[in-house]
């Protein structure tokens, strides 16, 4: 090893390389078998919020971390967001943005009943994954000279991403006994979910930062990441037209 | 404070022109060739089909009358046919048949649902081709925010026959279940006073 004394990062020699690749293709793996889905519910969930009543704070949990974790949308933007993200504090700054972002029109969006089309508001959503891999690739200093301000970007894409939630949630007609208790379980939830993916990403990309060609790396990867973004708006766009 | 990616070595306007170009076509391709033909049957290109993708969303298909009654002619009960079956009291609009194909994909469930008023009835008969389905022929009333539904019928069958009429107005059918990791072909064919809403 040795270490570059203008980025205080160090390069990893041959021998460490193919373990840490090894390592980011393995959690790639299971972040793949995790099966995301777009819209989808699935059969028990649905069979569950169909029949029930009452305060399930129990369950509610566990379906906000799951659908926080098997949301691909939500996770491809988080991916952006922290990929250059490189100090603790920065880390915090804007996953708490994001964070209050989501929550406060998941709370808003089911609470005041909003009837958001979900087709349009996960456009949005992949729209806001397309804007970071750009973002990340300077993008936006190279062709307007400016970059917007990207904690204000990742307040307000945010809020989309929490409407995005609510439609998932509203869809099932929650009845309105328990329905506070049950929506703050299914917030808190989200946000466990949304730390252990954060867990994943990070450990995943400081193996990548440590990687000689990361610059390249970087340059494919937000090229991806803005790709995917383009097949969710895409995608979303195309549902909206047919079935909305 | 912005982490700037210019914290890193800035790539010039060429390679930024030519990674979001690179990324709309394999953006294009991907959805034109795979997602929307398997997602929605949209298939501009011809190719999803080619690639067998637009059997996932072919949830409904006219099927020609003789087809069914081929399929009849291997199931074990004789169906009756839909003449046999009484004639439900027409009461303001004209009766509909429809003759449908609806596939249930291995391992998952799907819902075919048809608007129907208050007291409209349906005659139905459906035939799978395959192992037995879960099923629940249910039905949900319009405008309700509540989750609830009523099931008329909850079993597990290759063939059933039967009619209702709809206790409320709403989205009454069925929800079919395919265990089996086979796909599953559901042949479906109702007779009375409904709208289709088709696959939810």
């Amino acid at each position: 090893m040795h270490i570059d004394s203008e980025r205080h990062c160090r390069h990893l020699d041959d021998r460490h390389r193919h373990w840490a690749i090894a390592l980011v293709t393995g959690l790639l793996c299971l972040a793949v078998g995790l099966e995301g889905h777009a819209h989808g519910v699935d059969d028990n969930t649905r069979a569950f919020l169909e029949g029930s009543t009452g305060v399930h704070v129990g369950p509610f949990l566990y379906i906000g971390a799951r659908h926080m974790l098997t949301g691909y949308d939500h996770l491809l933007f988080l991916v952006g967001v922290l990929f250059f993200l490189y100090r603790a504090r920065d880390v915090f700054l804007y996953v708490t943005l994001f964070t209050v972002g989501h929550s406060l029109t998941l709370l808003f969006g089911v609470l005041a009943n909003i009837g958001a089309n979900a087709w349009l508001i996960d456009a949005i959503i992949g729209l806001s994954v397309v804007y970071k891999g750009f973002d990340n690739l300077g993008g936006f200093q190279r062709l307007f000279g400016r970059q917007p301000d990207t904690r204000l970007a990742v307040l307000i894409f945010g809020l989309f991403h929490g409407f995005g939630l609510a439609t998932r949630l509203q869809a099932f007609g929650l009845p309105e006994e328990g329905l506070l208790s049950n929506l703050i379980a299914f917030n808190v939830g989200v946000e466990l979910g949304q730390l252990a993916a954060l867990t994943i990403i990070l450990l995943a990309l400081n193996v990548l930062r440590l990687l000689p060609s990361f610059q390249r790396i970087a340059v494919v990867t937000n090229t991806l990441l803005m790709s995917a973004g383009m097949m969710l708006v895409g995608y979303q766009l195309t549902g909206f037209f047919n079935f909305a | 404070m912005n982490a700037s990616p210019q914290d890193n070595q800035p790539i010039g306007i060429g390679t930024l022109m030519k990674a979001a170009l690179i990324a709309a076509v394999i953006a294009a391709a991907t959805l034109l060739v795979v997602i929307l033909p398997a997602e929605f049957n949209v298939d501009p290109t011809g190719l999803g089909k080619k690639l067998g993708l637009t059997v996932l969303a072919e949830g409904k298909t006219k099927v020609p009358a003789d087809a069914l009654a081929q399929t009849n002619q291997t199931a074990s009960p004789e169906p009756v046919s839909m003449s046999d079956v009484p004639d439900p009291i027409d009461e303001a609009g004209a009766k509909t048949s429809e003759l449908i194909e609806v596939i249930v994909p291995g391992g998952s469930g799907i819902e075919y649902k048809f608007q129907m008023e208050q007291y409209a009835q349906m005659t139905y008969q459906w035939i799978t081709d395959g192992a037995p389905l879960e099923f629940d022929l249910h039905g949900e009333p319009a405008g309700d925010t509540t989750g609830y539904f009523e099931s008329y019928v909850v079993a597990s069958a290759t063939t059933v026959r039967g009619s209702f009429t709809a206790p409320f107005d709403g989205s009454h059918g069925w929800y079919w279940k395919n265990t089996s990791d086979q796909e599953a072909t559901v042949t479906l064919e109702v007779e009375g006073r409904f709208e289709v809403i088709g696959l939810k």
